[in-house]
C-alpha cells in the first residue's frame, strides 16, 4: 500500500523537475507524453479484420491497406507531438471569489512561429476544459474555472494541455504547474442571533432616518434589487423608463465596525461567513466600515478596494501569509 | 482512459458532417458497380435527410421511422435473390449499415464508426478488383476518409473557427505520404500465411468469365467478342513459334447430339484433391518424356473457374494447383484473385502409349443415332482409306479442299443433326463447329479422339518480353489417339484458316467481319494506340507480377534476391534498421527538433543552483525574487554567502538586463564557475 518513500520523493523530484512550478511554461519533448486512444483501439480491431481478409483472400491491396493504416498509427504519433511540441502556457491573472463558486483563472496560450496548432484543450479533471486554435506567433487568452469549496489561497492543481489532433488515435499530453492562485472569500452567511447584538443603536437610526427620507439627498444611482420603492425616483422612471434610487447619507459621520469579539456566534467558519455577508451588505449600502478580526484590524472606509481588502481578511484568517 | 473526466464536446461540427457525407459517398460509389444499385439511393435519403437536420429544416428521424426504414432495406436484399451467406449479401450488408448511418452522425463515436466502416469497406472493394484503377481510387478513397477523420476532431466550441477545408485534405494527404514508406516495410517483410479457413462465400458473386465447361459451337465465338485478358506468360527460354502455342485447359469427351461436356468426374475439385498424389504420379508414369522442357511463368486473370490453361503435358508445377484427369491442369479453387504459377511443359512428350479400357470407351461415345449423313460419309471415307492415319489426313484435308468457310457469325445450326447441318449443308463455322464435327467423324469410324478447349497464340508483348492471352484467343482443337504414338493434336479450323493459327484471330477473320465488333471502343482496332496499349500492358503486367501477385514465395525470392541467404534474425534487423531510418526521415521532415529548444541555459543552471540550496535546508519560495532569496540564503548559509550573492547578481543580469550575444556567454561561463564553486563547498 505504501511505497518506499525514497521512490515517492523520487517521483516526486522527477515531476518537479520536469514541471517546475512557475509563470509560464513551454512545452517540450520531456515534458509531452503520447498514449494511443481508445479509437486507436477500434482502429486496431478493424485492421484485425482486413488482415483476416487479406490472409483468406490473398488479397496485396488488402495487405497494403492494412499496412499503411498501421503507418497512420506510427505517424500519427509524431503528428500529435507536433501539434503540441512549442505551445507555451502563460498565467495572466486569477480572480477571486466566495466558497462554493468557481474561481476563474486567465491563461495565455502562445504558439511558436511559422507553426499551426489546432484543436488543443487545457483544462483541469472534472472541470472547466477548453479548445484552441493558434497559428504563427498567436496568442489566445482563455478563462477557466474551477470548483471551489473552502475559503482561503486557492492553488488550482496542475493543468492538463493535451491534443488528440490531427486524427485522434494517439493524445498527446502535458501538465503545466502555474505558479498562480486565487483568493477564496468565506461564503457569505448571514447570522439571524448576531443581528441583534452587533448591531448598535446607530445602525437602526441611520436606517430610520434615511427610510424617513430627510433632508440628506446625496444623489441618484441606478435601481438596484432591494432598494425601498420609497426611494425610487419616479420622475426619472416616468422621463427614461429606468428605475433610479434616491441615495441618502448618514451626516451623523457614523462608522460602523465589524468587530470579532462582539460576534455572537460560535465557530470561526460561521463567523467569518457573517461577517462577509455583512461586507457585502454594507458596502452595498455604500456604509462606511471598518473591521476588526484578531490580528488585523482594518480602518473604516469604503468603495471597491476597500471591501476587497476587508475579504481578503477575511479569507486568509489563520492562515500562514 | 486518459481522457475520462475531461469535459468534452461529443457533438461533431457542420464542416466534419459534410466531410463524412461526402467520404462515404467517395467510398460507396465503386462498389456500386458490384452490388445492388438501390444501395446508393438509400445513402442520398439519408444524407439528405441529416443534411435538412443540420439545416433546422427537418426534424430528427425518429427510432420508429429508422427501424421501418432499415427493414425495408434488409428486406430490399433478401428478395434480391443473392444468396444467404455470400461474399455480396455481407458487403452489402455492411453497405447498407453504412449508408443508414449517415442518418444518425451527429456524435464523434458515430463519425468513428463510420470511418472505420469505410476502411472496411475499401478493404471489400479490393476483393472485387485489384486493378491499377482500383488500387488508385483506394488510395484516393483512403486519403478523404483520412480528412474526414481528421475533420472530426474540431471541437464544436473551439475557441478559434475551425480549419478550411483544403487544410484537411492537404494534411490527410501529407500524412499518408509520408506513411509510404512504412508501409511499404510491412509490405515487404511482414509475413504472409496461407488462409487459415476455406471460405463460406467463395465465388458466389463474382462473374464467371473465360472458357466454360462445356462448349456448344457458338459458345467460343461469344468469347472472341471480348478484349479482356485471360493470363500472361513469360518464357524462362525462348518463346516457341506461335503455331505451337496451344494452352491447352479442358477436355471435353461427351457428346449428347449438340453440346461437348467432360465427364463429371473430372468435374468435382473434391475428387481431385482425394486422388491427387495418386493422379500426380499416375500422369508421370504414363508420359514418355521426348524433346526438351520449356518453363515459364503464368498470371492467370480472375475467372471464378477453376480451370488453368498451359502447354500440355506439364511436368513441373511451382506454386498452388493440381492435376486433372487427361492431363488437365486446375486450381484448388476457383480463381478469385490473379494467381501465378511456374510451370514446366514437355510439347514433345508422348501420352497414353496405351489405352485403358475406361479412358477408350469415353473417347468413343457417341449419341446412338442422329447425323445419318456425317456416320455415312465417315464409312465412306474409310473404306478408301489406306491406313488409320489416312483416314484422319482425308479427313483434315477435306476441310481444305471444300468449300468451308470460317465466320464468327455462324447459322444457327438447330436442335438435331447439327453435325449434319454443319458439315455436309451449311459448311459455314467456327473453330467449334470445325473441332467437335472432326471428332464426330473419328468417334463414328472407331477411333478415339476428344475436343480440347482453351487459348491458341496470345499477343507478344515486345516492350515488356511476355505474352498476354486474351479472351477472343479462345480456341477449340481435338486430341486423336494412335497406337504408340499416344494422343496427337489435330486442329481442323487450320485447315480452313490457317491464318488464325499463323498470326491471329484479328488477321483471321480480316475484312469479313465480326471481330470485335461489338465493342465500338476497343483499342485493338486501331494501330496507333496499339503502342500505348502496349506500353500500358506492360505496366499492368508488372503491377500483376509485383504488386498483386506478391506472394510467400516472391517474398522470400525477393529477400534472397537483395540480401542473400539470411537468418530470420537478420532480417528482423535489417527491418529494424529500415524502420530507424524511416523514423529519422520523419522527424527532419517534420522538424520536429525546433521546437525542442530546451529552457535557455541561465534558467536551466538557477533552478539547479535552487536545489542545491534546498538540499542545504533552504528552499526558495515563489514569492521571493531572486534578490530576496539570496539575502535569506545567504544569512542562513553563511559559509556560501559571496557565492550565493555574486550568483544571484549574474542570474538576474542575464534576465533581466539582456546584454549582447558575446557578453552572454562570458556570464554564463561565470555561471558555471559559481555554482561549481557553491557545489563543491
Amino acid at each position: 500500500m505504501s511505497q518506499p518513500k525514497a521512490s515517492q520523493n523520487g517521483w516526486f523530484n522527477w515531476m518537479k523537475d520536469r514541471f517546475p512550478e512557475s509563470k509560464q511554461i513551454t512545452l517540450n519533448i520531456r515534458r509531452i507524453f503520447v498514449i494511443p486512444t481508445k479509437v486507436s483501439l477500434g482502429l486496431l480491431v478493424t485492421l484485425g479484420v482486413l488482415f483476416l481478409m487479406a490472409i483468406n483472400f490473398q488479397n496485396s491491396l488488402i495487405y497494403a491497406l492494412t499496412f499503411w493504416l498501421l503507418a497512420l498509427i506510427v505517424i500519427s504519433i509524431f503528428f500529435t507531438y507536433r501539434n503540441l511540441a512549442g505551445v507555451t502556457i502563460k498565467a495572466i491573472q486569477s480572480h477571486a471569489c466566495f466558497a462554493g463558486e468557481k474561481a476563474v483563472f486567465e491563461i495565455e496560450v502562445r504558439c511558436p512561429e511559422n507553426q499551426k496548432k489546432s484543436a488543443i484543450s487545457l483544462g483541469w479533471k472534472d472541470q472547466d476544459v477548453a479548445q484552441v486554435n493558434l497559428q504563427n506567433h498567436h496568442t489566445v487568452r482563455i478563462k477557466l474555472s474551477h470548483d471551489t469549496k473552502k475559503r482561503g489561497l486557492f492553488k488550482p492543481d496542475k493543468i492538463s494541455i493535451f491534443t488528440v489532433y490531427p486524427v485522434g488515435l494517439v493524445v498527446a499530453w502535458s501538465y503545466a504547474m502555474l505558479d498562480m492562485e486565487s483568493i477564496i472569500y468565506p461564503k457569505p452567511l448571514l447570522q439571524d442571533t448576531a443581528e441583534n447584538q452587533q448591531s448598535k443603536s446607530d445602525d437602526a437610526e441611520a436606517g430610520k432616518e434615511i427610510a424617513r427620507g430627510s433632508t440628506d439627498f446625496s444623489g441618484i444611482r441606478e435601481y438596484q434589487a432591494g432598494d425601498s420603492p420609497k426611494h425610487i425616483h419616479w420622475g426619472a422612471y416616468a422621463k427614461t423608463g429606468k428605475a433610479y434610487t434616491k441615495t441618502f447619507v448618514d451626516y451623523a459621520n457614523q462608522e460602523l465596525w465589524l468587530d470579532w469579539d462582539s460576534l455572537a456566534i460560535t465557530g470561526i467558519e460561521l463567523k467569518l461567513s457573517h461577517l462577509s455577508a455583512k461586507i457585502l451588505q454594507y458596502h452595498q449600502e455604500q456604509q462606511v466600515y471598518g473591521l476588526k478580526i484578531p490580528g488585523k484590524t482594518i480602518p473604516p472606509a469604503t468603495g471597491e478596494a476597500h471591501k476587497t481588502m476587508c475579504l481578503t481578511a477575511l479569507a486568509l484568517y489563520g492562515q500562514a501569509s | 482512459m486518459f481522457n475520462d473526466g475531461f469535459a468534452k464536446d461529443l457533438k461533431i461540427t457542420y464542416s466534419a458532417m459534410m466531410w463524412l457525407l461526402v467520404a462515404q459517398l467517395v467510398v460507396m460509389l465503386p462498389l456500386m458497380f458490384f452490388l445492388p444499385i438501390w444501395i446508393l439511393p438509400v445513402l442520398l435519403f439519408s444524407a439528405g435527410w441529416r443534411m435538412r437536420v443540420m439545416q433546422g429544416h427537418q426534424e430528427q428521424p425518429k427510432k420508429v421511422l429508422k427501424t421501418i426504414i432499415a427493414g425495408i432495406g434488409i428486406i430490399g436484399l433478401f428478395a434480391s435473390g443473392m444468396p444467404m451467406v455470400s461474399l455480396d449479401m455481407m458487403a452489402s450488408l455492411l453497405m447498407l449499415g453504412f449508408a443508414y448511418k449517415a442518418l444518425e452522425v451527429i456524435e464523434k463515436r458515430d463519425a468513428m464508426v463510420v470511418i472505420l466502416t469505410g476502411f472496411l469497406l475499401i478493404g471489400l472493394l479490393f476483393i472485387y478488383s485489384q486493378s491499377i484503377l482500383v488500387a488508385l481510387y483506394g488510395a484516393f478513397a483512403l486519403t478523404i476518409l483520412t480528412a474526414a477523420l481528421i475533420a472530426i476532431q474540431h471541437d464544436k466550441g473551439a475557441a478559434v473557427s475551425a480549419k478550411p477545408i483544403l487544410e484537411n485534405l492537404k494534411l490527410s494527404s501529407l500524412m499518408l505520404l509520408l506513411c509510404l514508406p512504412l508501409m511499404l516495410l510491412f509490405f515487404i517483410f511482414a509475413p504472409r500465411f496461407t488462409p487459415l479457413w476455406t471460405l463460406p462465400f467463395s465465388g458466389e458473386g463474382h462473374a464467371k468469365t473465360g472458357i466454360s465447361d462445356s462448349m456448344t459451337p457458338g459458345d467460343i465465338a461469344n468469347l472472341s467478342q471480348s478484349d479482356a485478358l485471360a493470363f500472361t506468360v513469360k518464357f524462362m527460354g525462348e518463346k516457341p513459334n506461335q503455331n505451337q502455342l496451344y494452352w491447352r485447359g479442358l477436355v471435353m469427351q461427351h457428346f449428347d447430339g449438340k453440346t461437348w461436356t467432360q465427364f463429371s468426374d473430372s468435374l468435382s475439385l473434391e475428387a481431385s484433391r482425394k486422388k491427387l498424389r495418386t493422379r500426380e504420379q499416375f500422369i508421370r508414369n504414363r508420359l514418355v518424356k521426348k524433346g526438351y522442357g520449356r518453363e515459364y511463368e503464368v498470371i492467370y486473370e480472375k475467372t471464378a473457374r477453376p480451370w488453368l490453361f498451359a502447354l500440355t503435358p506439364v511436368v513441373n508445377v511451382k506454386g498452388d494447383a493440381v492435376y486433372g484427369t487427361d492431363y488437365t491442369l486446375m486450381a484448388r479453387s476457383n480463381i478469385l484473385e490473379p494467381k501465378m504459377l511456374t510451370l514446366t511443359s514437355y510439347p514433345e512428350a508422348l501420352r497414353d502409349t496405351t489405352l485403358d479400357e475406361k479412358t477408350r470407351q469415353r473417347a468413343l461415345q457417341l449419341p446412338k443415332g442422329g447425323n445419318p449423313q456425317t456416320r455415312a460419309l465417315a464409312k465412306r471415307l474409310l473404306a478408301k482409306a489406306t491406313s488409320k492415319q489416312d483416314y484422319v489426313n482425308t479427313v483434315m484435308n477435306r476441310f481444305k479442299q471444300q468449300e468451308y468457310y470460317y465466320t464468327l457469325r455462324p447459322a444457327l445450326l438447330g436442335d438435331t443433326n447439327t453435325i449434319d447441318e454443319f458439315l455436309i449443308n451449311n459448311k459455314k463455322g467456327f473453330c467449334a463447329h470445325y473441332a467437335g464435327s472432326f471428332v464426330f467423324m473419328m468417334r463414328a469410324v472407331g477411333i478415339p479422339a476428344r475436343v480440347v478447349t482453351g487459348y491458341q497464340g496470345g499477343k507478344w508483348n515486345k516492350q515488356g518480353q511476355f505474352l498476354s492471352v486474351h479472351q477472343y484467343d479462345a480456341h477449340a482443337w481435338t486430341e486423336v489417339w494412335f497406337k504408340d504414338k499416344g494422343w496427337l493434336r489435330f486442329d481442323p479450323t487450320a485447315m480452313v484458316a490457317p491464318n488464325r493459327i499463323e498470326q491471329s484471330l484479328e488477321h483471321a477473320v480480316g475484312e469479313a467481319g465480326g471481330f470485335l465488333e461489338d465493342q465500338i471502343f476497343s483499342m485493338e482496332k486501331y494501330s496507333w494506340l496499339s503502342e500505348l496499349k502496349d506500353k500500358m500492358d506492360s505496366a499492368q503486367y508488372a503491377w500483376r507480377r509485383f504488386v498483386i501477385g506478391y506472394d510467400r514465395d516472391s517474398q522470400s525470392a525477393l529477400i534472397k534476391k537483395f540480401f542473400g541467404e539470411q537468418s530470420l534474425q537478420k532480417i528482423a534487423m535489417i527491418v529494424g534498421g529500415f524502420f530507424i531510418a524511416i523514423i529519422t526521415l520523419w522527424s527532419l521532415l517534420l522538424r520536429l527538433g525546433q521546437n525542442n529548444q530546451r529552457e535557455s541555459e541561465e534558467h536551466q543552471l538557477y533552478r539547479k543552483f535552487c536545489h542545491r540550496l534546498e538540499k542545504h535546508g533552504v528552499s526558495k519560495k515563489l514569492s521571493q525574487s531572486p534578490t530576496v532569496f539570496s539575502q535569506y540564503a545567504a544569512s542562513q548559509l553563511p559559509s556560501l554567502a559571496n557565492d550565493i550573492i555574486a550568483f544571484t547578481q549574474y542570474y538576474s543580469q542575464l534576465c533581466y538586463n539582456p546584454s549582447e550575444p558575446k557578453n552572454k556567454k562570458e556570464n554564463i561561463k561565470v555561471l558555471k564557475r559559481l555554482f561549481n564553486n557553491i557545489k563543491r563547498k
